[in-house]
């Protein structure tokens, strides 16, 4: 086992500073991760040349895969930081923000994006007043089962990381507001807006966009099927297609 | 764009649409009529040249080749390099999903290119020196050719074969975009029809192009 582990890390000091690589080499401690080892620089901000510098910034929360925030580019790969186990890396670890978002700071990036599209969609139950609507609809185990899988997604940003269509400079919804449309245009109440949903997936930025590379499906840690809601989502606006020229 | 608000839809969604569909109807279509067609070149010249000529005896012939071939495939290549263009490149994901995804891109370049050498050579050229008719005497004699031959077979192989391959992964991904296949299953299905309608056309091909190679 080796005594060191050595981590190149992109950095950028503010939003609009130039981007610059360091290298930091801390003690290597058995079934270690990338965040414990950010810790041991946040404790010790010495890089590998011995110079003290700024500790290096990064984002997490839940420490087990489920909230998205730790998500950075591991190793030229996307993936959450917190689960990324140091022993299963190629050494030196590399990390960088990821890069279709701006950066806050060093590994923190903004992911208001994601957000936005998820209201653009809007992924929501609709309900409208406080009155008592009575009991929810009953759903099938078969519904329940792929809803949960898709309710499973935490706007990690994996997905559009490494989705070759969602840049910086498009206005791409990204695979993970289209799979989140699919969830809510099956659930039994939110559903009633279901053709709001297809009217934003069918404006620029929609679901046109997508090009069927299927990147999104293999980056996802939750193994969201990515790709099934690409294609049910391109079913159900393919009948509005049909709707409106032939009905409306 | 008048054309989409009178279709009671997004500009950018209706192309995206128009550009699947020709992909499949019509060009699809006549690529593979096209190659079907090719196979007339075991049964000699004059039987080649008869199936050929036959379709410009009607006067129509013209109208139907450029509403039907050549302006959806105008329409989908003039799309296609733009859309080629917003691509960001990212070979850090090598699965093989993403590496048919840039042969896609590739090929279609590569279409491009070989439709404009190969209108201009079967097409344009002949009509222009006035011997249009004679197609097989044509063909075989630019690939009998001592100096150009070689290269006029490679041109001719990669070009047929990289239609080919555009044609049968996009009619793959032709049923993602329009929800044809869902699941993954029915996604692998898809995707080893694609595989055998590509060696199956690649075969038919290969087989036309023996007879004059
Ligand atoms: C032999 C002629 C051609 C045929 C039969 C053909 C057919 C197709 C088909 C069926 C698709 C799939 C559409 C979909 O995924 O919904 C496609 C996609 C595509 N074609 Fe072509 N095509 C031809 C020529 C070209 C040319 C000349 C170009 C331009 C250089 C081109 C560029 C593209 C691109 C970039 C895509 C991917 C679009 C996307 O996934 O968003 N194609 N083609
Ligand atoms: S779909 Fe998967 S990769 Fe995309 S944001 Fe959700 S959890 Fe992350
Ligand atoms: S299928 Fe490809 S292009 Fe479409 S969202 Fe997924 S990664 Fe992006
Ligand atoms: S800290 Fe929540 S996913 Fe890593």
């Amino acid at each position: 086992m080796p005594d060191t582990v050595t981590l190149k890390i992109k950095r950028q000091d503010s939003e609009t500073s130039d981007s610059y690589w360091e290298t930091f080499t801390i003690p290597y401690i058995p079934r270690s991760n990338v965040i414990s080892c950010l810790m041991d620089i946040q404790a010790n901000p010495v890089n590998a040349k011995g110079e003290e510098v700024t500790p290096v910034v990064w984002e997490s929360n839940c420490l087990e895969e489920v909230c998205g925030a730790c998500t950075m580019v591991i190793n030229g790969k996307v993936h959450q930081s917190c689960s990324a186990l140091v022993d299963q890396l190629e050494k030196p670890i590399s990390l960088e923000p990821m890069s279709k978002f701006p950066v806050v700071r060093d590994l923190a990036v903004d992911r208001a994006r994601m957000f936005g599209a998820l209201k653009k969609v809007q992924a929501w139950v609709t309900a409208d007043g406080y009155h008592d609507l009575g009991p929810g609809e009953r759903e099938s185990t078969s519904h329940q089962e792929v809803a949960y899988k898709l309710s499973e997604c935490m706007t990690c940003g994996c997905c559009v990381e490494a989705c070759p269509q969602y840049s910086l400079s498009n206005n791409f919804l990204g695979a993970a507001a289209i799979s989140q449309s699919r969830l809510f245009n099956m659930h039994p109440t939110a559903k009633n807006i279901a053709d709001e949903r297809l009217d934003t997936l069918m404006q620029k930025g929609g679901i046109a966009d997508c090009g069927n590379a299927q990147n999104c499906v293999e980056a996802c840690p939750k193994s969201i099927p990515l790709t099934e809601s690409i294609a049910e989502m391109g079913r159900q606006v393919s009948g509005k297609f049909w709707r409106n020229i032939f009905q409306a | 764009m008048f054309f989409a608000e009178w279709c009671f839809m997004d500009s950018h969604f209706l192309t995206r649409r128009i550009h699947s569909l020709t992909g499949v109807v019509p060009v699809g279509l006549f690529l593979v009529y096209h190659l079907y067609l090719q196979l007339y070149l075991h049964s000699g010249a004059e039987t080649y040249n008869n199936s050929v000529n036959s379709f410009y005896d009607s006067p129509l012939a013209i109208w139907a080749l450029v509403i039907v071939v050549y302006i959806p495939l105008f329409f989908h290549a003039f799309l296609g390099i733009h859309l080629i263009f917003e691509t960001t490149v990212q070979p850090s994901y090598t699965y093989f999903s993403h590496l048919l995804y840039w042969l896609q891109r590739i090929s279609g370049i590569g279409v491009l290119l070989f439709i404009i050498a190969h209108v201009w050579n079967a097409q344009l050229g002949p009509w222009m020196a006035g011997t249009w008719g004679t197609h097989f005497e044509h063909l075989s004699s630019g690939f009998s050719n001592p100096e150009s031959g070689m290269i006029t077979k490679t041109v001719y192989l990669f070009g047929v074969l990289g239609a080919v391959f555009h044609f049968a992964n996009g009619l793959n991904t032709f049923c993602m975009t329009w929800g044809i296949a869902l699941t993954p299953k029915s996604q692998i299905r898809i995707r080893i029809f694609s595989i055998l309608l590509f060696l199956i056309l690649s075969a038919s091909s290969l087989y036309a192009l023996a007879a004059i190679w």
